[in-house]
């Protein structure tokens, strides 16, 4: 998993140069409003928000209390109506399943629609190693695909092209001047894809449930490209998470009833799919081969951990648009897949908490998080169970762990608190140079010390 | 750090006919120690606090985070009953306690510390207060959102939290002092306007309250 | 609530899902792909389209105007509902379409047709 693996120092280095970025700091600003305002209208439509959200809460849990069974049926059901079931432990045998059914296939160009999980395994670079063409389809995948980037925000991926940027993308694959008129851009990237979306091999996407009830994926969208590879390509592989899994459609009317809301604000996306196998006797459009890939990837080895509540997360992004943190750091800072504070909780999950150690302090705490979740997930004390992590585990340094365990040893006895605080009277003028000081002090003043502490007055 | 806040929380309580006692071996709830990793050595602080206060009387705290930390999260840490722990305003608007009018034909903003408005969902309390001690209160544009200090992140990530601040401050323009019940928050903003927005006073809510933000 | 009840709500909401609404006779619109609904979501102002040997899969996303024609009487309340009558086994696709395709992934600015339909209509049969 060296794709989601983070320096320690690059939150710091990448949040500078985002705050450096008016244009970049402007956009961000406007996504994570939109969305979040979105959102609470969203929300209080509802004639009950917090007991969906807890009911929502409860089936999340109790599924993920009983994956083996429901993946299990879900298998049952899918390979009942034709399809094929392949549940990978790691990134490479997720990888290494989907290239074996494009190669079986044939295929020469892959169309993807979004899909967070194939970023997170390393998909397309798997597939273009082996001599295949892999064009991402989703409108915000593009641009970044053309970019050479990677998406910023799990929802809306391409939060700081222009205009005129995409424009100038686009002007690459027309080999023409493109007007940088918004519907005009679109009217060019749908004209653009149409051919990739006819013509493509293999069409793999996302999804965001799979109903273990009737064999079925749930695709949420709204460009409508997504339902074209379930339609169009002669092979539809679907990848996703083994935590995706919902016992029954009862249950994903609970989930969908808050998936849009907490995304975008919509009451639902344009297109709410449900695809149940191949394509079926008589049809006259839809794939011969049905494929789902399951990937697990570590998420089953989180059950048993105190961390098993972040497999409810339903990937909608409310989160990510309430941090403070993201917003003005940016989403790359947390690296290549997931951002915000759902990113800052899964990738030291995902990727081992040494290979992630600035992600859980990559936050003020501030529970916004927690409260916009809309399955109940406390990712603020998932994020304060990590920070303890680190200290157990010694990945936190040994000078940070000595400090604290000093400072505990005078600020638990009142006379060598009393010292401390006169000690640090007399070095107060020191501390601007030195470490958390000298940090403190490039951008605020110090409270100087009082003469006489409050004990002493009274 | 911040004594005169403490002084101006003791004023309030006895003018309102409170009897207040400070245990004098009292130092520290472990907070700063527990929401950066270090556990073992936030129970070593947490006990210290058990030591010095006892479960007779209820305390009462001018820190929305240190308030919260006592009732979520140090009885599980050294596996004590809980403590009967007020924040100060709520504690005050709970006994419908006058507080004196110094803050007359002022525009006060006000900032919710996080701990205080998530944790223990105190948001009314310290809006009424400030309101009964005469002042005007100007909604900040987004009082929910965080002042950017964090306690460690504050010189861990010391960018992203400086901006946090400036957006605050920003948002306080026009205000004639913006006010908190936290002295984390208190630390950051203060700090912060003395670098960029000196004229604008970053007072306690305890101080504002007390001594009326003129002072 | 009642019939009446049920098909002002799908109305109300499928208008402001950005459906034109007919009642009666379907427009004459040339090139426009036309599908016959399963079901309609009054709560979301929804069209469900089922696959089938009539119904291509694609057929409401391959044209840049699509008509729904929907019997008034296969109005439900919500998509719980919609769940619950759902026949087994489920077609092999199942579509909940709540409005035009579209995109606000450049600047937060929305745009319609990307890649559906950028207009869509329902067509309201009396039962």
């Amino acid at each position: 998993m060296t794709d989601l693996a983070q320096p320690p120092d690059r939150f710091r280095e990448e949040a500078r140069a985002q705050l450096a970025d008016e244009r970049g700091s402007a956009a961000y600003d406007g996504v994570t409003q939109r969305l979040r305002t979105g959102r609470l209208a969203a929300w209080d439509e509802l004639p009950d928000v917090e007991k969906l959200r807890e009911r929502a809460y409860e089936i999340r849990m109790r599924t993920i209390d009983d994956l083996d069974r429901h993946l299990s049926a879900f298998r049952d059901q899918v390979e009942a109506r034709g399809g094929q079931v392949h549940v990978c432990g790691t990134a490479e045998e997720a990888r290494a399943a989907v290239v074996q059914i494009a190669q079986a296939a044939g295929a020469t160009l892959v169309a993807k629609s979004k899909s967070m999980a194939s970023e997170e395994i390393g998909l397309n670079g798997a597939l273009e190693a082996e001599g295949m063409q892999v064009v991402e389809t989703d409108l915000g995948e593009y641009i970044v695909q053309l970019a050479g980037g990677h998406p910023e925000h799990i929802i809306v991926p391409a939060i700081r092209q222009t205009a005129p940027e995409v424009a100038k993308l686009f002007e690459q694959v027309e080999g023409a001047p493109v007007s940088p008129e918004l519907q005009e851009l679109g009217n060019v990237a749908r004209r653009q894809l149409a051919e990739v979306l006819r013509t493509a091999d293999v069409g793999v996407t996302g999804a965001n449930f799979a109903v273990s009830e009737t064999g079925s994926i749930c695709l949420v969208t709204n460009e409508g490209n997504a339902g074209l590879l379930t339609s169009v390509p002669r092979v539809h592989v679907a990848l996703l998470g083994l935590e995706r899994l919902v016992p029954t459609l009862d249950e994903l009317a609970v989930l969908l009833q808050l998936l849009a809301r907490s995304a975008t604000g919509q009451r639902l996306t344009a297109y709410t799919r449900l695809v149940s196998g191949p394509a079926g006797p008589g049809e006259t459009d839809g794939p011969e081969e049905f494929h789902v890939v399951v990937i697990d990837n570590g998420r089953s080895r989180l059950r048993e951990t105190r961390y098993r509540e972040m497999l409810a997360c339903i990937r909608c992004g409310a989160c990510i648009n309430v941090c403070p943190v993201y917003r003005k750091s940016g989403g790359s800072a947390y690296g290549p897949v997931y951002s915000g504070p759902m990113g800052a909780v899964l990738v030291p999950l995902l990727a081992r908490l040494e290979h992630a150690p600035s992600l859980p302090h990559a936050s003020s705490l501030c529970g916004a998080c927690t409260e916009a979740c809309p399955v109940k997930i406390p990712l603020h004390e998932l994020l304060l169970e990590l920070r303890k992590d680190l200290v157990e585990e010694r990945v936190t340094s040994g000078r940070e762990r000595l400090a604290f365990v000093l400072w505990s040893f005078v600020w638990s006895r009142p006379l060598l608190y009393r010292l401390s605080t006169t000690l640090a009277r007399f070095g107060q003028r020191f501390a601007p140079h030195v470490g958390p000081g000298r940090a403190w002090t490039s951008g605020r003043a110090l409270v100087p010390l009082a003469r006489r502490r409050f004990r002493d007055r009274r | 750090m911040f004594p005169d806040a403490v002084a101006d929380a003791e004023s309030l309580l006895s003018e309102a006919g409170f009897e207040v006692e400070f245990p004098r071996a009292q130092v520290c709830c472990g907070q700063p120690a527990f929401n950066a990793g270090h556990r073992t050595a936030a129970r070593r602080v947490a006990r210290g606090f058990a030591r010095a206060f006892g479960h007779e009387l209820p305390i009462v705290c001018p820190s929305g985070s240190c308030a919260a930390m006592v009732a979520q999260h140090l009885p599980a840490l050294i596996e004590r009953p809980p403590f009967e722990i007020w924040e100060l305003s709520a504690f005050l608007a709970a006994h419908d306690s006058p507080v004196p009018k110094r803050n007359v034909g002022r525009r006060l903003a006000y900032h919710d510390s996080c701990h205080m408005l998530r944790e223990l969902g105190v948001a009314d309390p310290p809006r009424k207060l400030l309101e009964a001690s005469g002042g005007t209160l100007v909604e900040l544009v987004r009082p929910d959102l965080c002042c950017g200090f964090g306690g460690t992140f504050s010189v861990r990530q010391p960018e992203v939290s400086v901006a946090l601040a400036d957006d605050k401050l920003a948002a306080a323009t026009g205000a004639d002092a913006l006010v908190t019940a936290d002295p984390g928050c208190l630390f950051q903003l203060w700090g912060r306007a003395a670098r960029t927005a000196p004229s604008l006073p970053v007072l306690h809510l305890a101080t504002a309250l007390a001594r009326g933000v003129g002072t | 609530m009642s019939r009446e009840e049920l098909l002002e709500r799908f109305v109300r909401n499928a208008e402001e899902a950005r459906f034109h609404v007919h009642r009666g006779d379907p427009p004459a619109i040339e090139g426009a792909g036309v599908s016959v609904a399963l079901h309609g979501l009054a709560d979301t102002g929804s069209v469900v389209i089922a696959a089938s040997p009539n119904e291509p899969r694609a057929r409401h996303l391959l044209c840049t105007v699509h008509v729904s024609l929907l019997a008034e009487s296969r109005i439900l309340p919500d998509l719980a509902t919609l769940f619950e009558r759902l026949e087994r086994p489920l077609p092999s696709s199942l579509s909940i379409v709540t409005g035009p395709s579209r995109s606000a992934d450049i600047e937060q600015r929305m745009i319609v047709g990307v890649h559906g339909p950028a207009e869509v209509h329902v067509v309201l049969l009396p039962a």
